[in-house]
């Protein structure tokens, strides 16, 4: 019985390790073919086992193109800035909905719900226009402003503030504390696994952003990661230059990885013992 | 006096009038046909004008493909933020002449006090039709291609084929295809010939492969007119549908560029049809040796330009249009063109260009360049239409089904034809 | 709890305010609004703004150009045209292949995943690094990576096919398998993400509930089927919610890899307004697509919220 239990459970290991590399494969694939020669194409081309004599020429190509260290800057300054000021406008919405009644209550939840689906993608023409009337045409805030009310973050911190117990508002209320007081010191910590698990959404959305802020950003000075990218990945007529491209994804995975690989057991465990709810 | 000497003595009279003189600050979109290298090159470019006067500061901005490019500066046209110049497919003018977004450049040439003829003059009579739109010129050409005949010299040998005579005619092709093609049981090893298929390229293919059977894809004269359902379209149809599904030489289904040159360097495919600006980039990888010939005919020899020519969007101001044309005309001049060209495979649209010694000594050393230049007099105008993106899908949408097998040649088109019925402004 | 009638998703908001002072009667009146003045400046000017410029230019026919003005009027005109395009009626059918594709091998992808390595050991760890890896590249980089892999051929798919002696499709050229190839990129992309919140959900189900189950002698599938699965319910539900709006708001990944092609066989309906806006620039009929696809999009996220509420009253 036993041994029958530690054979299944070994099977299981070795099947998952199995899935588990067959997930990591188009990584191991961007790191082989980063370093490998003949970067534009060999019967070879796939294979996972690393070339000798390896060469560093797709990583110069690909340093040259682009100037990665900027694109990481602006890309956080987009994902960080966007998150800030969502996280204001979502639990004051957020809160109104979940804790005040007010004339015209439910018209308003549901013309914020309309939000969710009509995605920059599909309005840009309009938009655009909009962020140049507003004089932020080739601006990073140009590229973020679309995003700062989020119709999903309120209906999450709706939620949220909806499942939380009155008992300390009320003791608060009674005690005299203003509104901002009583969202502060009492809700928002309270409500902290659902901003966690609205910040998580918001900033891996905005960190894969491409269309829009390709749109809205001409200056290569400005540009965001994904635009950087979009240098090695999108071409006119003709070739591919493989190994350059596996160097650039590389060059934008390998911070990501090294940092991910370093806090992982905190992120993910704090991300899961926060608690974070539906 | 020239046109040149003049517009240096009235930069120098400018420059003296304004000491601190206000640099004009310009955005120049362009996109490149190779990813990486040539933005690369384009952006060491353009940083060499901007330190080579003071008052001009062009910021080239990178945009993707050549829809990309068109979508992109539309888009900020209509934002009201029109990019100075554009670099744009040669195809497109006559789309954006008619949406309004572009601006005609005989003023430049009235100031500068050039004539439309003297300017062109240097500029292969190929590319005249392109570059200009009911009579006016519109665009400068800047890099410009024909489709060309790749084929695997090695691969030629191993089959018994004489890699001095490439297939020079649709049935030779098949021919040569079919020996070349290696089989193993059910499975191919290697296909005789392929061509990419995806979107953009297939039209422009298709074309060479109408023209080259006697027919034309559009009306060169009225931009609101394509040739779908003639019989010389379909005909082209039914040789690559032969290809594919009767002599199975060609794999079935769509490839994209990107996939055919790798296949041809991997050695998985012996022949393939890709543009003359791929050809540096053919040069730089392909490990075997290679040569490129004209595209086989059936009726004629005849291919259509291809590439990409500088346009200046309307709603600029009179400086930053000024900065703009002074721009072009360093950037289409012989000794750019002439290393781009180099650099690229693209020929140069200039003819002046080859006169260098720096050209004539690339042209011995390299002499695949040559053929293009030597398939230049069977150039014919790019299908420049109404709508151009919009139309050429139609035609590709029908011929990509027919690459699936979802479709036999012979019911391509008809009922499209109605729906790209197209309506030009009266 | 009644989830009956239109306000269902409304539910639960009934209990009365509480924390308004009443020594402070007239701030009432304009504290909510204050409240969500922000959010509604914001969606006034990049939701509504636009929607309305949509609406109206619906109704009419454009010529082409950005000089001309003279805009016909038309009616529902654009409209029918857009549900008589072909194309649009694919994109439609493509759509909702495409979302159902993703969505529940995803689903039950990160559920497996989440099950698998929800224990807190160094295997796991690296096993939910590798999961989750691909969540943080960026989803035009992942497609450029996927344009290699379903390279006919050559690719690292057909390659190591090709070991085992298996010549493997068109994976992006063939228009019967093309969607599927673009399904398996998403649910690569995305599984190991929704993970995390299937590992944050298990966390919550109570020891004991699973331990009494394991004493009434429930062996692993029924501790899964009874105990675990409706204790993720809420979890599930918001998962389906994010996942929709993911599903239906990207087309990075079309945009790199197909353009929608062969023969619009992998086109969405999002690309297929894109291009007809930004393409073609057939305004009208872009914002009649867009009109007709929000309509219908918006259904479906009325109705997965309201799924998302009854989850999260599930828990409370």
């Amino acid at each position: 019985m036993r041994l029958e239990r530690r054979l299944w459970q070994a099977l299981g290991m070795a099947l998952l390790a199995a899935v588990a590399f067959l997930w990591a494969t188009p990584f191991l694939w961007t790191l082989v073919a980063a370093f490998r020669p003949e970067g534009a194409g060999s019967a070879r081309m796939a294979s996972l086992m690393p070339d000798t004599p390896q060469t560093l020429e797709n990583i110069r190509n690909a340093l040259e193109s682009g100037a990665f260290g900027l694109y990481y800057v602006n890309t956080f300054i987009v994902v960080v800035g966007v998150l800030a000021v969502q996280c204001v406008t979502v639990s004051l919405a957020g809160y109104a909905f979940a804790r005040l009644r007010f004339p015209g209550r439910d018209v308003l939840f549901y013309v914020f719900l309309m939000q969710l689906m009509l995605v920059p993608p599909a309005l840009i023409v309009p938009n655009l226009r909009t962020i140049v009337d507003l004089g932020l045409y080739d601006t990073l805030p140009g590229a973020m402003a679309p995003y700062f009310a989020s119709a999903f973050g309120t209906f999450l911190m709706r939620q949220t503030f909806l499942a939380l117990p009155r008992d300390f508002e009320e003791a608060a209320a009674i005690d005299g504390a203003p509104w901002w007081a009583i969202v502060w010191y009492v809700l928002l910590p309270m409500a902290q696994p659902g901003l966690v698990a609205f910040a998580i959404v918001s900033v891996t959305a905005h960190w894969n952003e491409f269309l829009w802020p390709l749109m809205v950003i001409n200056d290569p000075a400005k540009h965001t990661l994904t635009i950087g990218l979009a240098a090695f990945t999108r071409g006119a007529e003709g070739g591919k230059e493989w190994g350059v491209l596996a160097a650039g994804t590389l060059l934008v995975m390998a911070p990501l990885a090294v940092v991910f690989v370093a806090f992982q057991r905190r992120f993910v465990d704090s991300f899961v013992f926060s608690g974070v709810k539906g | 006096m020239s046109a040149i000497s003049r517009l240096a003595i009235g930069a120098l009279a400018l420059s003296f009038a304004l000491p601190a003189a206000a640099q004009t600050k310009i955005d120049f979109f362009f996109p490149v046909p190779v990813e990486g290298k040539l933005a690369r090159e384009m952006t060491r470019l353009v940083k060499s004008y901007n330190e080579s006067q003071k008052e001009v500061e062009v910021t080239a901005v990178y945009t993707g493909g050549y829809d990309d490019t068109k979508l992109k500066a539309q888009a900020a046209a209509k934002a009201g933020k029109p990019p100075a110049v554009v670099l744009m497919s040669a195809n497109f003018n006559v789309d954006l002449k008619l949406s309004g977004d572009i601006q005609s450049l005989e003023p430049m040439l009235k100031a500068d006090g050039a004539t439309r003829d003297a300017f062109l003059a240097d500029f292969w009579p190929a590319l005249h039709a392109n570059a200009m739109v009911e009579g006016e010129l519109y665009s400068v050409p800047f890099h410009n291609s024909t489709p060309l005949l790749y084929y695997n010299v090695d691969h030629f040998k191993e089959a018994g084929l004489d890699p001095a005579k490439p297939p020079r005619t649709w049935a030779e092709l098949a021919d040569a295809a079919k020996k070349l093609t290696k089989r193993d049981g059910d499975k191919v090893e290697r296909y005789g010939f392929t061509m990419p298929a995806g979107y953009d390229y297939l039209g422009w293919l298709m074309e060479a492969l109408t023209l080259s059977n006697g027919g034309r894809y559009f009306n060169e004269e009225y931009g609101g007119e394509v040739y779908y359902d003639t019989a010389s379209m379909l005909g082209a149809a039914r040789f690559l549908e032969d290809l594919i599904f009767k002599h199975k030489v060609m794999a079935q289904g769509v490839v994209e560029a990107g996939g055919v040159s790798t296949s041809f360097f991997a050695g998985k495919a012996s022949m393939m049809l890709l543009s003359t600006g791929s050809l540096s980039f053919i040069r730089e990888n392909m490990k075997a040796p290679y040569e490129v010939a004209f595209v086989p005919k059936n009726v004629r020899n005849a291919v259509p330009i291809g590439g990409a020519s500088l346009v200046m969007f309307n709603g600029q101001s009179e400086d930053s249009k000024k900065a703009g044309w002074k721009f072009i005309k360093w950037l289409s001049s012989a000794d750019t063109l002439g290393g781009w060209s180099r650099f690229t495979g693209y020929f140069s649209p200039r003819k002046s260009a080859y006169d260098t010694a720096e050209m004539k000594a690339f042209i011995a050393k390299n002499p695949d360049a040559k053929v293009a230049l030597e398939q230049l007099p069977y150039a014919k105008p790019w299908f420049a239409t109404y709508q151009t993106v919009a139309v050429r899908k139609a035609l590709e949408d029908e011929i990509q089904a027919m690459m699936n097998g979802k479709k036999k040649a012979d019911e391509l088109m008809r009922p499209y034809v109605e729906q790209t019925a197209l309506k030009l402004p009266q | 709890m009644s989830l009956a009638g239109t306000t269902g998703i409304l539910e639960g908001v009934d209990r009365g305010p509480v924390v308004v002072p009443r020594r402070r009667p007239r701030r009432r009146s304009y504290l909510p609004y204050a409240l969500l003045a922000p959010s509604l400046l914001f969606l006034g000017l990049f939701t509504y703004l636009p929607v309305v410029r949509v609406i109206v230019e619906s109704l009419y026919d454009h010529p082409h150009g950005t000089g001309a003005v003279t805009a016909t009027f038309v009616g529902l005109g654009n409209y029918t045209k857009v549900l008589a395009d072909p194309a649009f009626r694919q994109a439609a059918l493509n759509n909702l292949v495409y979302a159902l594709g993703t969505l529940i091998p995803t689903l039950a992808l990160a559920l497996a995943f989440a099950l698998a390595v929800q224990r807190s050991s160094r295997f796991s760890a690296v096993l939910r690094t590798v999961f989750f890896f691909p969540s943080l590249v960026p989803l035009v980089a992942a497609a450029s990576l996927f344009f290699f892999i379903f390279l006919p051929g050559i690719g690292l798919l057909d390659y190591y096919l090709a070991k085992i002696g298996v010549s493997g499709p068109n994976w992006l050229g063939d228009s019967d398998i093309a969607l599927w190839s673009v399904i398996g990129l998403t649910v690569w992309k995305n599984a190991g993400y929704y993970m995390l919140f299937y590992i944050a959900g298990l966390q919550n189900i109570p020891r004991d509930t699973i331990e009494a189950a394991l004493i009434d002698g429930a062996n692993a599938w029924q501790r899964l089927r009874y105990v675990i699965l409706p204790a993720l319910l809420p979890t599930t539900s918001f998962v389906v919610v994010i996942a929709l709006i993911n599903l239906l708001t990207s087309v990075d990944h079309v945009i790199v890899l197909t353009r929608g092609g062969p023969s619009n066989a992998t086109n969405l309906l999002l690309y297929y307004i894109f291009q007809a806006a930004h393409e073609n620039f057939e305004i009208g009929k872009a914002a009649a697509a867009t009109l007709l696809s929000v309509v219908v999009l918006l259904a479906i996220s009325l109705a997965s919220m309201r799924i998302m509420s009854r989850g999260s009253h599930h828990e409370a």
